[in-house]
């Protein structure tokens, strides 16, 4: 962590973009810290994109400032800015070779060509790509290669922070896992700043140092992937990660809390208890237990199970409850839950297990 | 694949398109027979071929001085418009702003205008002004028929021009002169180049409007259709077949162009 | 405030880059346009502007029979626009669905013609159609057979407008019927429809766009063409073109002339406004 009194890096005040009557960007504060990998998370339409844009200097914001490391960028253009961004469809110029794009940004500065191709060739042995790809069509390499030169041609500009705009989106699920591990790991040996936007949180968790969750313009949650996935600020947080069991509940007792309908009463653990008035309960399908095993749990309850679905390393059991809210349970594949559908079973959770939020 | 079910079907189709085809050249190849006939007055089958009608072509020089004018006002009306129609172009499919739509719908109008009418308003512009019509003035008036036409056919090609390459370029650090340098103009080359045929073609045969606006000077096509309706000569099937060929020479000579900058664009 | 923001508007790269053909056509185009809708309304032979208006030379149009001009104009128009959809259909068809990459080669030999002089073609239909021209040289060395002199009528002027159009009808058509998808088509087929119902339902619909501009591009054309009905026509019939331009020049008479061009740009304007309307530039050229 940087000391006191050092320069931040990257700090953004109170971003405001509009198009029209549609507010992309509502008034967001934040700050990067340098070298580390940040994640913006959000659904499509949450104003990720615009604010990368604003960022790199595509767009200006309405009100609100940029600084890096003490200096305001608002009015500087795109092309002075020390940011770089790896577009989406990647952008690489179709009608220059890999060596000349990855140059491009070296020719606009003037660089030498003899050391031009110099550091090229470094870029080329970095990003894993042959030498004699230097003279390759950009159209002739596969999706994970182009991936690469747009990498290496975004880092010969020596910028002092990289964005992502979501460009692992349209490749298949193994390339992109390989990626991912490979984008960790230029960023490891660069030592520059990531700023990296997607919609999936899953892939943000694998990568990222923080992430920042947005959605509809606001900065909902910013914190490390551990914090982001056992402390959720709210319900949409909570729920981004895929499913959840939720249930509305109020304040009850000592550390106890009920259910809207009254009759459940559910023992909570944890610090966040202390202001909580109403909201919601929320636990992970992982962290709950079916069966025997959950005979013997403070919070527990009777259901029948319905449905199972085999989801590669795990199964999900689906419970519906007396009430009929549907329940969900996950167990490793190698670690089954013993019985039929149609069987009535007990499920139930840890307190410390569990999560409150507010809305 | 298609069953075989539709193959007479298609079989017809192909067989149509290419009677069509063969039906589009008709008149095209009698010219160019009129033109290698020996007789003063046409008519077929030809007796005697003979070539003398094209060395009276070439010598003389009221034809130089039409192809001249024509060339003169082609070339002109090339360079201006394919610089205006290149923009408009941009403006028509790569920008988004307000007022698109209503320029895309007012800038392809004069293309759905009988040229003709055209030719005689703009003669009346002309006179209205005080300007004395003249091959310059003839410029002038087949610009306002080829920018349009030159601009949507750039247009085509703009649509599929992906901005997020300008964008890239700027963000490494070029300036606009240098994006539209490096970027822009190398990618839309093939549009440029098949504006520029277009702009230069349309003009060299351009007939209705030249009739109007030219004024004392006179260009091929309508010394053409002067001697065809009354005064006939065998330099018209001569000067016309010229005409042909010149074409046919240019368009093969687009292609090859074409194909240099394809195969540098896509670096095989 | 609205100043800057006009000028903002302005600075826009698209608003820019449109900028100089925007305003060459307002000279060259609009200008010409209100200079005859401004003539139309001087006293008959008359050349100057600075006049008081007068409506003489629209009730002239009704009075001295220039209609019949205009009538059979539309006409032939019409009729070139029903002939030329029966004969390119297939063919715009072929061209978007069947041929490949022949298409492209079809795509050329159709559009080289056209950067050939209108005039040349059409005498090049003089010299096949004449009296011992070419065709008929040709049946009377092979066949024996003298042909009638096809020239100077009615027909082969619609020959002539459907030669020289059929372009303009079969590139839109062929970007229209790009626009139906195989999987619709082969969709409405795995829901029990035939060809024709198909064809109905699905593809003339879809394809729609394409054949209206291709009809409405060729109507406009041939309603104000000229060459076809004097080169290949005689005086068989005469235009709406031809009284215009004989009105400005043998009859000296520029108010009558503009009142015909106004009645022909109304008559177009208004078949292009009801057409542009209902059209998308941006999906049909674009594909977007």
């Amino acid at each position: 962590m940087k000391g006191e009194g050092e320069t931040p890096f990257l700090q953004i005040r109170d971003l405001v973009k509009t198009f029209g009557d549609f507010t992309a960007v509502d008034g967001i504060s934040l700050d990067i810290t340098e070298s580390e990998f940040f994640t913006i998370v959000g659904p499509s339409g949450s104003g990720k994109t615009t604010m990368i844009r604003m960022l790199v200097g595509m767009d200006s914001p309405d009100s609100g400032d940029i600084m890096l490391k003490g200096r305001r960028l608002n009015d500087v253009p795109a092309n002075r800015r020390p940011t770089c961004m790896v577009f989406q469809s990647l952008a690489l110029f179709p009608h220059k070779t890999v060596g000349e794009n990855i140059e491009f940004p070296m020719k606009i500065a003037k660089v030498a060509p003899a050391e031009r191709r110099r550091r090229a060739d470094l870029l080329l042995e970095q990003l894993r790509l042959p030498l004699s790809y230097y003279d390759k069509g950009v159209n002739q390499c596969s999706g994970g290669e182009r991936q690469r030169v747009a990498l290496a041609r975004a880092l010969a500009y020596d910028p002092e922070i990289l964005f992502f705009d979501e460009p692992l989106a349209s490749l298949d699920f193994r390339l992109r896992k390989t990626l991912e591990k490979e984008l960790k790991d230029v960023h490891r040996e660069t030592g520059k700043t990531f700023v990296y936007i997607t919609h999936s949180l899953e892939e943000a968790m694998v990568m990222s140092d923080r992430i920042g969750i947005m959605r509809d313009g606001h900065m909902v949650q910013v914190g490390t992937p551990a914090e982001i996935y056992n402390r959720p600020v709210n319900k949409f947080v909570a729920q981004f990660m895929g499913e959840v069991n939720t249930i509305e509940v109020t304040r009850a007792g000592d550390n106890t809390v009920k259910s809207l309908s009254g009759d459940m009463v559910y023992t909570v653990a944890g610090d966040s208890f202390d202001r909580f008035e109403k909201g919601f309960l929320v636990i992970r399908p992982e962290v709950m237990k079916i069966g025997p095993a959950a005979e013997a749990l403070p919070n527990r309850l009777a259901g029948t199970l319905f449905n199972d679905y085999a989801l590669g390393s795990r199964i999900q059991y689906q419970v519906r409850g007396a009430d009929d809210s549907t329940w969900l349970v996950e167990k490793l594949q190698d670690n089954p839950f013993d019985g039929t559908l149609g069987d009535s079973v007990t499920i139930g959770w840890q307190p410390k297990d569990s999560i409150l939020v507010m809305d | 694949m298609k069953s075989r079910r539709f193959s007479v079907s298609r079989t017809l189709i192909v067989l149509w398109t290419a009677a069509i085809v063969v039906f589009l050249y008709i008149p095209i190849v009698s010219v160019v027979v009129a033109s290698f006939s020996h007789k003063r007055y046409f008519s077929f089958p030809v007796t005697k071929w003979t070539t003398k009608w094209y060395e009276k072509a070439m010598a003389s020089l009221s034809v130089r001085d039409l192809i001249e004018t024509s060339l003169e006002v082609a070339v002109l009306v090339t360079i201006f418009s394919v610089v205006l129609a290149f923009f408009g172009a941009l403006a028509f499919a790569r920008y988004d702003w307000k007022g698109r739509k209503f320029y895309q719908k007012i800038i392809l109008l004069p293309i759905f205008f009988p040229q003709a009418v055209l030719g005689l308003a703009l003669l009346l512009w002309f006179s209205a002004i005080g300007v004395t019509t003249s091959w310059h003035t003839a410029v002038f008036a087949h610009m306002v028929w080829i920018v349009p036409i030159v601009t949507l056919i750039m247009s085509i090609q703009v649509y599929s021009f992906d901005p997020s390459l300008e964008e890239a370029a700027y963000d490494l650090g070029a300036t606009r002169w240098q994006v539209l340098r490096e970027i822009t103009l190398p990618i839309l080359s093939p549009g440029i180049l098949s504006g520029t045929i277009f702009a230069f073609l349309l003009s060299w045969g351009n007939f209705p409007l030249s009739l109007f606006t030219t004024g004392a000077d006179q260009t091929v096509p309508e010394w053409l259709y002067a001697k065809m309706v009354s005064g006939y000569t065998p330099m018209v099937p001569t000067l016309g077949s010229l005409t042909v060929g010149s074409a046919v020479i240019m368009l093969v000579l687009a292609y090859l162009v074409y194909s240099v900058i394809r195969r540098r664009t896509l670096k095989e | 405030m609205r100043r800057r923001r006009f000028f903002t508007w302005l600075r826009q790269p698209g608003v820019l880059s449109a900028m100089p053909a925007t305003l060459f056509l307002t000279v060259g185009f609009i200008g010409p346009l209100v200079m005859v809708f401004a003539y139309s309304f001087m006293p008959p032979r008359t050349f100057s502007l600075a006049q008081a208006p007068t409506l003489d030379n629209y009730f002239a149009v009704i009075h001295e029979s220039y209609y019949i001009s205009f009538l059979w104009s539309v006409w032939l128009a019409s009729l070139t626009v029903a002939l030329l959809l029966l004969i390119c259909y297939p063919i715009a068809y072929g061209m978007a669905k069947l041929f490949g990459k022949w298409a492209n080669l079809v795509t050329i030999l159709v559009a080289v013609p056209l950067l050939i002089s209108e005039n040349i073609r059409l005498f090049g239909w003089v010299l096949f159609l004449l009296k011992k021209g070419i065709l008929d040289g040709t049946m009377q060395a092979f066949f024996g057979i003298e042909m009638p002199s096809l020239l100077y009528g009615v027909p082969v002027i619609v020959l002539g407008l459907v030669y020289v159009y059929l372009p303009f009808m079969l590139f839109p058509l062929v970007i229209g019927i790009s626009m139906v998808s195989d999987t619709l088509k082969e969709a409405a087929s795995d829901l029990g429809a035939s060809r024709w119902q198909i064809f109905r339902e699905v593809e003339l619909p879809l394809a729609m766009p394409g054949v209206l501009i291709g009809a409405m591009l060729t109507f406009i054309l041939a309603l104000g063409s000229l060459a076809e009905a004097k080169i290949l026509g005689g005086q068989a019939v005469i235009m709406l073109a031809d009284d215009i331009e004989s009105a400005f020049t043998f009859a000296q008479n520029w108010p009558r002339g503009s009142v015909l061009s106004v009645l022909m740009i109304v008559f177009s304007g208004g078949l292009i406004f009801f057409l542009f309307r209902r059209i998308d530039l941006d999906r049909l050229l674009g594909g977007r």
